[in-house]
């Protein structure tokens, strides 16, 4: 479990709350709506709690200021009439690579390389955004509601680096980061020892990942007790990754299929006292009793192609035969799960269903077990208690921002497009 | 998935019999007329009845009911009743529709036989050569309610060979399966290699028209020996050409792997000169020279629906322009690539770009089987039609709504109540 980690405000938010700095004009109008927004009619569903039929939002200074049925309406408000449709918090998309080219989601040139950090790979310009200069807008995923993801290296590497929590909308590149780092990216399995043989070096075997993994941890301790006792000792960026793992500022996210792979995840998380999120699961329930046991979150791939993996059709020894019935089996167990995309290079034939379908990919749960809540939550406030951002997103409550998606139907039907999407407060997409 | 629970005790009706045209033309008139009476013998006759049945070939029918017997649709409508002894399944408030047909797959065999990637072209190769009639993949495919499946080999050479057009359940017996042997020749556009010729497009389709030209000639080799009397030996034979004469002949088809609206027009051009039929596969770009293919009678199968896929909005909404251009249209889940479980949403998605619902269902459906030259025996609920049909609890089209029954050939092969799921 995520144990007190806290969200960083970006940098300049950041610079501007120690030094006392007025921000940049386009910087404060694009981070603080001028006018607040009042969305009313539509059916509400807040997730942390039960849909409110007819009921208002109101988004004022890119937070949500009220929630209800009888909400009064603030003067000078620009009113959306959302009669006849669904109103919900920004969808969270727990894992994507979605803005990082494909040659740039693997530095496959080393097994370990704990000081990259994704969001320098990340570009979602180009088809990924407007096409055109202006402030960031990833249409790709704004045009399935998602408002919030982790964009991590991908899974050629034993550990790739440093994921980044951003928003898919922004002023710029650094005006979309909620949290970065957010997390050490690692994996376990076919991935790393395909790459790895294909170079002829280590690691060649499972074995030779978990040794790899746990001698470079234990140069971090070691780097981390030395730096204790010589505060002047030379920097090393991969180790100051790795201090901020083991001493659980940021958790460590380890992709991990096979049911051998998520046991040594545990192993490794144990011995080294990081916390531990399961990124991919497919042999999770196997594990159940001790995911459950030891609160370990579990983020699934989508539900109608839960392969994660980079592979087109991957390695059946790490894919227990695909059961639709995890996400309910797991959240049944209660562990905490979400279904999220993994979704890869754009435009290619590499897994990249995108966030424009998790709501309709994660439909497909709701007829395997789930209730439509239960859906709705995996792929919203489940997944931003995951990455550890749940006061700021995931949810329509008093505080957090103001990333709430307008819908003409309801959230899983595939006749369901969505309309509007405002993300802190303003108005980023709108089909 | 246990068939052997699911199925209805086994009915003396012998196989023979079931198949034979005499005796089908009696069930259909028997049927039509009145319900069977009480001295009809044991049948193996199933009823579905009070749903609303998508038969793909003419308006949804609400409370409507679809008769199986000796393995064919013999009766469908509103009125419809049991025979004595019939199994009548419930299907009030839920979709009816025909056996899924995924006109583009690449299971039953072991991925490693999937391409032969030395060759660069290989007609000779025969997909019926690899299928395994025990694999997991037919469960799948049923579980899915896909009853019928265009399988064959990959896109590694730029022609792989031929595919078969087979029902995905029957057992071990593959002859019983088959509907069509020749069931297209897979070419595949775009170079597949780095290292050897061709490397380009352009090689692609100089090497294409090279073979082409081989074939022609080895028929007017052939041609001639014929018609001087077949006097000395006959012109060797190469299964090569031979193989691709089929297509020359028109006795197969083309299905061409293609993505770029580019190497659609060389194909076009390729069928312009050398005068076959064509269909396109994938046909990511497919809509932005629909009205080359319209003008043609050519057909596309696409693939991109797949959730899994991202790719541009026009590509996206490309199975509507192409509908709206007139272009008979399939989808496909290229399994395993794609789940076949998942080749209904591949047609839902394309509803979402505004093709109509019956148009979309379709797409998985009658297109699929005329495209596979099969639409004689499957495809649609009509009577005469083989007994392939899916019960699902809820819109087919909805992601949440789940397959409850699968009937092929007018028996039922999947029961959700028995997998326990």
């Amino acid at each position: 479990m995520l144990a007190s980690v806290h969200s960083r405000p970006a940098p300049l938010a950041w610079a501007a709350l120690t030094l006392g700095l007025a921000l940049p004009a386009a910087h404060r109008s694009a981070q603080a709506q001028d006018k607040p927004v009042v969305i009313r009619g539509g059916t509400v569903l807040p997730i942390s709690g039960p849909a409110i039929p007819n009921g208002t939002v109101v988004l004022r200074g890119g937070k949500i200021a009220a929630v209800g049925a009888n909400v009064p309406v603030p003067a000078g408000a620009t009113v959306v009439d959302a009669r006849g449709r669904y109103v919900m918090p920004g969808v969270v998309d727990a894992a994507s690579h979605i803005g990082i080219g494909a040659t740039d989601l693997n530095e496959t040139s080393d097994p370990m390389t704990p000081g990259l950090r994704a969001i320098e790979s990340y570009n979602p310009f180009g088809e990924f955004g407007a096409g055109q200069p202006g402030p960031l807008r990833n249409k790709e995923a704004l045009s399935g509601g998602v408002t919030t993801m982790y964009i991590a290296p991908a899974d050629a590497s034993l550990l790739g680096g440093q994921g980044a929590v951003v928003k898919t909308a922004g002023p710029d590149l650094d005006g979309v980061i909620v949290r970065e780092p957010a997390a050490i990216d690692m994996t376990l399995g076919t991935p790393p020892k395909t790459a790895a043989r294909a170079r002829n070096r280590d690691p060649a075997t499972r074995m030779a990942e978990v040794a790899m993994l746990r001698q470079l941890l234990i140069k971090a301790q070691e780097y981390r007790r030395n730096k204790q006792a010589n505060p002047t000792l030379a920097r090393d960026l991969g180790m100051e990754a790795l201090d901020r793992l083991l001493s659980r500022e940021i958790p460590g996210r380890i992709q991990a299929n096979a049911a051998t792979d998520i046991r040594s995840a545990l192993r490794l998380a144990q011995e080294f006292g990081f916390d531990l999120i399961v990124d991919g699961g497919a042999g999770a329930w196997e594990m159940k009793d001790e995911l459950a046991a030891r609160r370990v979150p579990v983020v699934l791939g989508q539900v109608s192609h839960p392969y994660v993996s980079n592979e087109e059709i991957p390695d059946t020894q790490d894919y227990p035969p695909v059961d639709e019935r995890l996400a309910s089996r797991l959240t049944g167990a209660g562990i905490k799960t979400a279904i999220a995309t993994f979704s890869r290079a754009f435009g290619s034939l590499a897994p990249a269903g995108t966030g424009k379908w998790l709501l309709i990919d994660a439909g497909i749960a709701a007829g395997f077990g789930m209730t439509e809540d239960q859906v709705l939550k995996a792929v919203t406030l489940i997944p931003a208690e995951i990455l550890g951002v749940a006061e700021r997103v995931g949810s329509l409550e008093v505080g957090k921002d103001a990333d709430v998606v307008i819908l003409d139907g309801p959230p899983l039907s595939v006749k369901t497009w969505v309309r509007q999407v405002y993300l802190n407060g303003e108005l980023v997409y709108q089909k | 998935m246990s068939l052997a629970t699911t199925e209805p005790p086994v009915r003396s009706v012998p196989f023979g019999m079931r198949l034979s045209p005499l005796g089908f033309g009696l069930l259909l008139a028997t049927s039509a007329a009145a319900p069977v009476g009480a001295h009809a013998q044991p049948n193996d006759a199933v009823l579905i009845r009070g749903g609303t049945i998508h038969t793909a070939a003419g308006a949804p029918i609400q409370n409507g009911s679809v008769l199986l017997r000796g393995g064919k649709i013999v009766a469908i409508g509103s009125t419809v009743t049991a025979p004595a002894g019939a199994r009548v399944i419930d299907a009030s408030g839920r979709d009816v529709v025909p056996g899924f047909i995924d006109n583009h797959a690449h299971i039953g065999a072991k991925t490693t036989d999937l391409n032969d990637f030395p060759m660069v072209i290989g007609p000779q190769h025969r997909f019926l050569d690899v299928i395994d009639a025990f694999s997991d993949d037919w469960k799948r495919a049923v579980s899915g309610g896909v009853t019928t499946v265009v399988t064959g080999p990959g896109s590694g050479e730029n022609v792989s060979g031929m595919a078969v057009v087979m029902k995905t359940f029957g057992g071990a017996d593959l002859s019983k399966r088959i509907l069509l042997e020749k069931g297209g020749m897979k070419f595949a556009m775009g170079p597949k290699s780095r290292d050897r010729y061709p490397t380009t497009s352009m090689g692609v389709a100089a090497s294409l028209r090279q073979y082409l030209i081989k074939t022609q000639e080895y028929l007017a080799a052939q041609k001639k020996w014929e018609d001087d009397g077949r006097k000395g030996n006959p012109p060797a034979r190469d299964l090569g050409y031979e193989s691709m004469a089929e297509v020359l002949t028109k006795r197969t088809y083309v299905r061409a792997h293609v993505h770029s609206a580019t190497d659609v027009m060389t194909l076009v051009r390729l069928k312009d000169e050398f005068g076959f039929d064509l269909t396109l596969h994938h046909s990511t770009e497919a809509y932005k020279v629909a009205p080359e293919l319209a003008k043609r009678g050519i057909s596309a199968v696409v693939l991109p629906l797949g959730p899994r896929i991202g790719i541009s909005e026009d590509a996206m909404a490309g199975p509507y322009l192409l509908w709206k251009a007139g272009v008979k249209i399939a989808m496909h889940a290229d399994a395993p690539v794609i789940d076949q479980k998942w080749l209904r949403l591949c047609a839902s998605l394309a509803m979402r770009y505004g093709i109509p619902e019956d148009e979309a269902l379709k797409m998985v459906t009658r297109n699929a089987a005329e495209i596979a030259r099969v639409a004689d025996r499957v495809g649609s609920l009509e009577v005469g039609k083989d007994g392939d049909l899916v019960i699902f609890d809820g819109p087919w089209y909805e992601p949440r709504s789940r397959v409850q029954f699968v009937l092929g050939d007018g028996q039922v092969i999947f029961d959700r109540a028995a997998e326990g799921n």
